[in-house]
């Protein structure tokens, strides 16, 4: 009895874990979609000093890596950051036009429960968000019931996302004669 | 009814009222048990219980956990890396994360550099992150070894030959393997203090204190008798809610 029972169960469990993680879009193929098959060499923006200082506030907790990568062209960055919804992280795509969020997509989902937040009528609250002066988003984002942390955690790498795109900005304003 | 009857009943109300006392003090211990680890389990987040780890030794050794003896050891450096289990630490600082065969580490310009699950680790003195650098972002598959080339320079030898980085790690170029003279990282001993203090907090982060409080509550805490024993104290409770509520009765008339 216990045999047929675990023979039942082992393979639910495999599936349980083999869904868990959902690849929506390649990080690549994410890229290569926004610039057209053209992808700008990537370069890297360090999170130290102040950036450090902010991005703790932000996220409640120091971020993964001390450098994220960005691939840039005129004023359009593109950025693939992960942010543990609950247990795993979450890698998201966002894509910076002038300071502004022109889309922002669920890559890879690993966690559980919260996978709504990649549908279109969430992610739309975002088109075209910006930051304030205070360096939080100009507007309000509805939530989902059941998903808290993972709208907690798109709505953190958006605020991240534009932070480190106005940081670049400033870095341009501070380099050009 | 007689005075010798009534007397009869009297003493048999008192030997009942013993036993319901002795039944009473034995399950008491269970009760106390049960009581407070219910207590915890209810408040599980806000005690913690699941992210904290148990470090008594004893604890650990009454369920068997052991840290594995087999580990894998690179002086970069004067630092090491090592890997135990999937815990890579360097030196006693244990690295965010779960990694899988350490093909080797090196330390050039303050940074660590360690080639691990395929990936290229890059490290700062403090064991925080800088980067995990994957196959997607250029890393030469099937990495192979890893070290300083006559220049200072890091370089890796995969199955289809070798590579290098740029400064900044994000260019990998391919190198002619005949003008290649290179300090490639090896393996080491660990100092039998370093072992023993990564085997202690590798075994410090395996149980979380709500297992035990749980085992507790259910009494498989104490072996496979543990249960069984619960059961009987809970078996006493029954009869002494029973016996309690007899002799109330029997005293109200």
């Amino acid at each position: 009895m216990l045999r047929k029972l675990l023979l039942l169960l082992i393979p639910a469990l495999l599936c349980t874990t083999l869904l868990a993680e959902a690849v929506y879009q390649q990080p690549d193929d994410f890229l290569g979609e926004t610039f057209s098959a053209n992808v700008p060499e990537p370069a890297v923006i360090w999170l130290s000093g102040e950036r450090k200082q902010f991005v703790r506030q932000l996220l409640g907790h120091r971020y993964s890596t001390l450098r994220v990568r960005y691939w840039r062209q005129k004023q359009r960055s593109a950025w693939v950051l992960e942010e543990v919804g609950k247990d795993l992280p979450i890698t998201i795509g966002l894509v910076i036009n002038n300071g502004l969020l022109e889309q922002i997509k669920v890559l890879v989902f690993r966690e559980s429960r919260g996978w709504e937040i990649r549908h279109p009528f969430f992610t739309d609250q975002f088109q075209s968000a910006r930051l304030d002066e205070d360096n939080t988003l100009d507007r309000d984002i509805d939530g989902i019931s059941g998903a808290t942390l993972s709208v907690r955690a798109m709505k953190n790498m958006a605020t991240l996302a534009l932070f480190l795109d106005a940081e670049l900005r400033k870095q341009d304003v501070a380099s050009s004669p | 009814m007689s005075r010798h009857h009534r007397r009869k009943q009297r003493l048999k109300l008192s030997s009942f009222y013993v036993w319901h006392r002795y039944m009473g003090v034995s399950a008491a211990v269970f009760v106390l048990i049960v009581a407070v680890t219910g207590l915890f389990l209810n408040h599980t987040e806000d005690f913690q219980l699941d992210s904290n780890h148990i470090k008594s030794d004893w604890l650990l050794d009454w369920y068997g956990i052991r840290a594995p003896d087999s580990m894998q050891t690179f002086p970069a450096g004067d630092r090491h890396l090592t890997l135990m289990g999937e815990h890579l630490y360097l030196d006693r600082k244990e690295i965010e994360g779960n990694y899988r065969q350490l093909v080797g580490a090196v330390h050039s310009n303050d940074t660590f550099i360690v080639a691990i699950s395929h990936n290229i680790l890059l490290l700062t003195p403090r064991a925080e992150i800088i980067e995990q650098l994957q196959e997607k972002d250029g890393v030469p598959a099937s990495l192979k070894q890893i070290g300083i080339d006559a220049n200072g320079a890091v370089i890796v030898r995969t199955g289809h030959g070798y590579y290098q980085p740029d400064t900044d790690f994000i260019h990998w170029k391919r190198r002619n393997e005949d003008s290649i003279r290179v300090r490639w990282a090896t393996p080491s001993l660990l100092e039998p203090r370093l072992k023993n203090a990564l085997q202690r907090h590798y075994r410090g982060e395996v149980l979380p204190v709500e297992r035990v409080v749980l085992d507790l509550h259910s009494g498989r805490f104490f072996g496979r008798l543990g249960p069984w024993l619960f059961d009987a104290a809970a078996v006493l409770l029954v009869l002494l809610s029973l016996s309690g509520s007899w002799i109330w009765l029997k005293r109200r008339r």
